[in-house]
């Protein structure tokens, strides 16, 4: 029921008063109202835009924050009124929902933040006006296209893992050139050679000249039959080589074998080996030639190097029904038009309009504006209707292709968007990691002042005097720490920055490869230890590597078992750390989070299973 | 050459070519098309606004309080911006609160009763003086509105014609899936008893002392009477 029609109510009842002469039974009590609602005025205030409204109004829609005694939670005693700390813009067309009933998207308002405000006071978005909801929808739905295309692009481009195997490196190399310089180089080959044949097979039509002993001039192909048969065989192993990589390299095969792209992969080398099994035989030589023709395939190969033809072919798939509707109407004028043509013409001798179909082709070359004057009315009266099919032509052509001009526009515009966003990447993960150090940096001299508090403390207490502390973190800043603090006495191990954990990785992968040291190392208790806090003021820490990245860590713990000698705990770690300090692929994030391993002389067995346990419990909180 | 006897394709040719000649004239404004519709536009524009009486007069001609009366014309003006209802509007409000039913032929035999001065439109005052009946009147007053509501042609009379059709009405609004079912016949035998009921002399119609007369010696309506008092 809408809200409006709530007032009218007591009309609808008092009206009741009607039947009763004609009731034959008698009527049920009425339900008692307990509250005179006194219909008292409220004052919303959000974020120091006032507004007021009846009671009434906001108690219309009970399952919202406005309507039910959830405001309560807003109230604001010193002031009287129900303080909310959001956008007071959106707010009021949340307020004239209650108002009138009909909820409306503003245009200029961002769709997240909208969504969101409507989801904070409890509105569903599926009661927008319908005035609105067709705005609404499309904005929503270019927003999912965007956030997906953001989740997709994060996928292909945060994966860049260091352990893949053979077949997934290969079909990353393939799926993205830019990953390795030989990825590269056989894209650009392949795209040469692709080129190079298409050229051949179109050069090798070309009139070249006669023959000494014929007086027929015959085509380069004829003249030159070994070189561009030579040069066929070399593009075609290449491609049946490059076919065949990417089969074995697709992780689904069925799936490859399916797709488009090796479709065209297919029919454009078949031809080839069609024609080295047939023999020059007269019967099957037409289809030979058929198959030629397939060769000019190839160049849909392209699409893979040219961002631009998929977007094309994305396009009309896309606007296939457009298409389909251009296509049906074409061919309604079509047979319409050349039916009148055919009576209008036929009573002109010597015309060329023989039959209706016939009348077709000059059809379709007038509606198209093409007009090759090979097929011309005679009759006045064809060449009356003759223009009205020109002019209809025009008209039938040019209305859905604004529609399929849309569809690529916005499908360029998107790809465009994606590209400026993967260009934008670098800025931004730079960005996101200095924001990570700050972090670290901030925590690390949080806790040096910590530790030179407590000893400013103790030092103070002694002498007895009161301690001033230099408060420049703000009160958030200083609980984060402190939470960052516990988690570490909890692990017992420590946070280090990038620099330093790579130092030490640097520091033991070379002491291993020193290789005579280890088994110093693994002797004496301290061994990893020292060498750290050589570097270190602090008691720190060398965090192993493979808490670098969630694939790593997944696959160490599986591959590790758990163990408590100290020996093969080393041992592991001296087979694990050259490996990984190697790549320089650690994402920042989880260098900040990453609980080194303390090492010092101090822990006994019981550090390991701590060791062990802390890599478990990082990877279940990763 | 152009003979004189057209043939089939040659008259439609001539056809197509004159049409087309029309178009280009009226493009050119020499020949009005769609004539009609302008005259239409502006009477839309001369909408109906009414202002109701100042807020003393209803207060003085109503038995509402001050508040009572604000509250009214707010949800009034909220659902007509306008400031009256017309009958189309009163349906739809109407028939939101049966929503099984076809509450349509008792809305419009409701608008009626509401539009006294019977022009077409039920404005504020018409609405709050119905309602003030309804709700704040006596039993007596109540009776005489119920009667001018069966009374369909306001001749004085119920006859059995108008009440079948109010009570056809009445039925319509509970819609079909009712238990139980709903028959052709029960208005009809719902009419009777009425009538059995109030007509007293058995003349086939009842007057307004027949009906007030009955209605009085009649607890259960007595009781209903009293019913909706508490409304507002």
């Amino acid at each position: 029921m809408a809200a409006g029609v709530a007032a009218w109510l007591p009309f609808a009842r008092a009206a009741a008063i009607g039947w009763m002469p004609v009731a034959s039974t008698p009527m049920p009590i009425p339900p008692q109202d307990k509250r005179k609602a006194q219909d008292g005025l409220i004052i919303l205030n959000v974020s120091g835009t006032k507004f007021q409204t009846w009671r009434t109004t906001l108690e219309r829609y009970p399952d919202t924050l406005l309507g039910s005694t959830e405001r309560d939670f807003f109230f604001h005693e010193e002031t009287n009124e129900y303080f909310f700390d959001r956008d007071p813009d959106i707010f009021r067309h949340i307020l004239n929902f209650y108002r009138t009933g009909k909820l409306h998207y503003p245009r200029q308002e961002c769709i997240s933040a909208y969504d969101e405000e409507l989801a904070f006071f409890g509105i569903i978005p599926e009661i927008i006006g319908d005035c609105c909801y067709e705005e609404y929808k499309d904005r929503r739905r270019e927003n999912a296209e965007r956030l997906q295309d953001d989740e997709e692009m994060d996928m292909s481009n945060d994966v860049t893992p260091v352990n893949l195997t053979f077949r997934e490196y290969l079909w990353r190399a393939f799926e993205n050139p830019h990953t390795s310089t030989l990825a590269l180089v056989f894209y650009y080959v392949t795209g040469f050679f692709i080129a190079i044949s298409v050229m051949a097979n179109v050069v090798e039509t070309v009139p070249c000249g006669t023959l000494p002993n014929r007086s027929k001039e015959v085509s380069c192909g004829d003249r030159y039959a070994l070189a561009f048969f030579c040069l066929d065989t070399a593009c075609v192993m290449i491609f049946t080589v490059e076919y065949l990589l990417r089969l074995i390299a697709a992780p689904s095969r069925c799936k490859f074998m399916k797709s488009v792209m090796s479709v065209i992969d297919v029919v454009a080398i078949m031809p080839y080996y069609i024609g080295l099994v047939m023999t020059d035989n007269d019967q099957v030589s037409g289809a030979f030639v058929t198959l030629r023709v397939f060769r000019v395939f190839r160049i849909f190969k392209f699409s893979r190097h040219s961002a631009g033809l998929r977007i094309l072919g994305y396009t009309l798939k896309s606007c296939a029904s457009e298409l389909g509707f251009l296509l049906f109407s074409l061919t309604m004028a079509i047979i319409i038009f050349a039916t009148v043509m055919f009576y209008a013409e036929k009573g002109s001798s010597a015309t060329k309009f023989t039959s209706i179909p016939a009348a077709f082709w000059y059809t379709i070359v007038t509606m198209t504006t093409l007009g090759y004057g090979d097929m011309v009315p005679k009759t006045i009266v064809g060449k009356v209707f003759g223009s009205i099919c020109s002019l209809s032509g025009v008209l039938v052509i040019a209305l859905p292709v604004p529609v399929i001009v849309s569809n690529f526009s916005r499908i360029y515009h998107q790809s465009q968007r994606a590209e400026k966003r993967r260009a934008q990447r670098k800025t931004r993960l730079a960005r996101i990691r200095a924001a990570k150090i700050r972090g670290t940096n901030a925590y690390m001299r949080y806790k040096q002042n910590g530790l030179l508090i407590d000893s400013l403390e103790e030092a103070s207490k002694e002498a007895g005097q009161a301690l001033v502390v230099k408060a420049a973190t703000p009160p958030f800043e200083s609980q984060h720490h402190h939470l960052l603090h516990c988690l570490e006495k909890t692990t017992n191990h420590e946070f280090v920055d990038e620099q330093t954990f790579q130092a030490n990785c640097m520091e033991v992968s070379v002491v291993n490869k020193a290789g005579s040291r280890s088994s110093s190392l693994s002797s004496s208790p301290h061994g990893l230890g020292s060498c750290c806090s050589r570097r270190h003021k602090k008691k720190s820490s060398f965090s192993p590597p493979s808490t670098n990245n969630q694939e790593l860590s997944t696959i160490q713990i599986r591959e590790r078992p758990v163990s408590n000698s100290r020996a093969s705990l080393n041992a592991k770690l001296d087979e694990t750390v050259p490996l990984k300090c190697d790549e320089s692929y650690i994402t920042p994030s989880m260098v900040s989070l990453s609980a080194p391993v303390v090492t010092s002389a101090d822990e006994d067995a019981s550090t390991t299973t701590a060791y062990s346990q802390s890599n478990i419990v990082r990877v279940s909180a990763l | 050459m152009f003979t004189m006897n057209l043939e089939g394709l040659e008259m439609i040719a001539v056809l197509v070519v004159v049409v087309l000649f029309v178009k280009v004239l009226e493009q050119f404004g020499l020949l009005e098309a769609g004539y009609d519709d302008s005259v239409e536009d502006e009477l839309e524009l001369s909408a109906v606004r009414h202002r109701p009486e100042g807020l003393e007069q209803l207060e003085a001609q109503t038995r509402f309080s001050r508040k009572e009366l604000q509250i009214l014309y707010r949800g009034f003006k909220n659902e007509c911006p306008s400031g009256v209802v017309n009958e189309d509007t009163f349906k739809d409000i109407y028939a939101q609160f049966f929503p099984q039913g076809d509450a349509s032929t008792y809305a419009h035999f409701l608008f009626n009763a509401f539009d006294t001065d019977h022009n077409g439109s039920v404005s504020f005052e018409d609405f709050v003086m119905g309602l003030s009946i309804l709700l704040r009147g006596t039993v007596q007053e109540k009776l005489i509105w119920a009667f001018n509501l069966y009374d369909i042609n306001k001749d004085g009379y119920i006859t059995k014609e108008e009440m079948l059709d109010i009570m056809k009405a009445i039925y319509d609004m509970m819609g079909k899936c009712t238990y139980p079912v709903l028959k052709e016949e029960t208005p009809r035998q719902h009419v009777e008893v009425f009538f059995q009921k109030m007509d007293k002399n058995k003349d086939g119609v009842v007057t307004i002392d027949e009906f007030i007369d009955c209605c009085q010696n009649d607890e259960n309506i007595m009781r209903s009477m009293h019913l909706f008092e508490n409304v507002l």
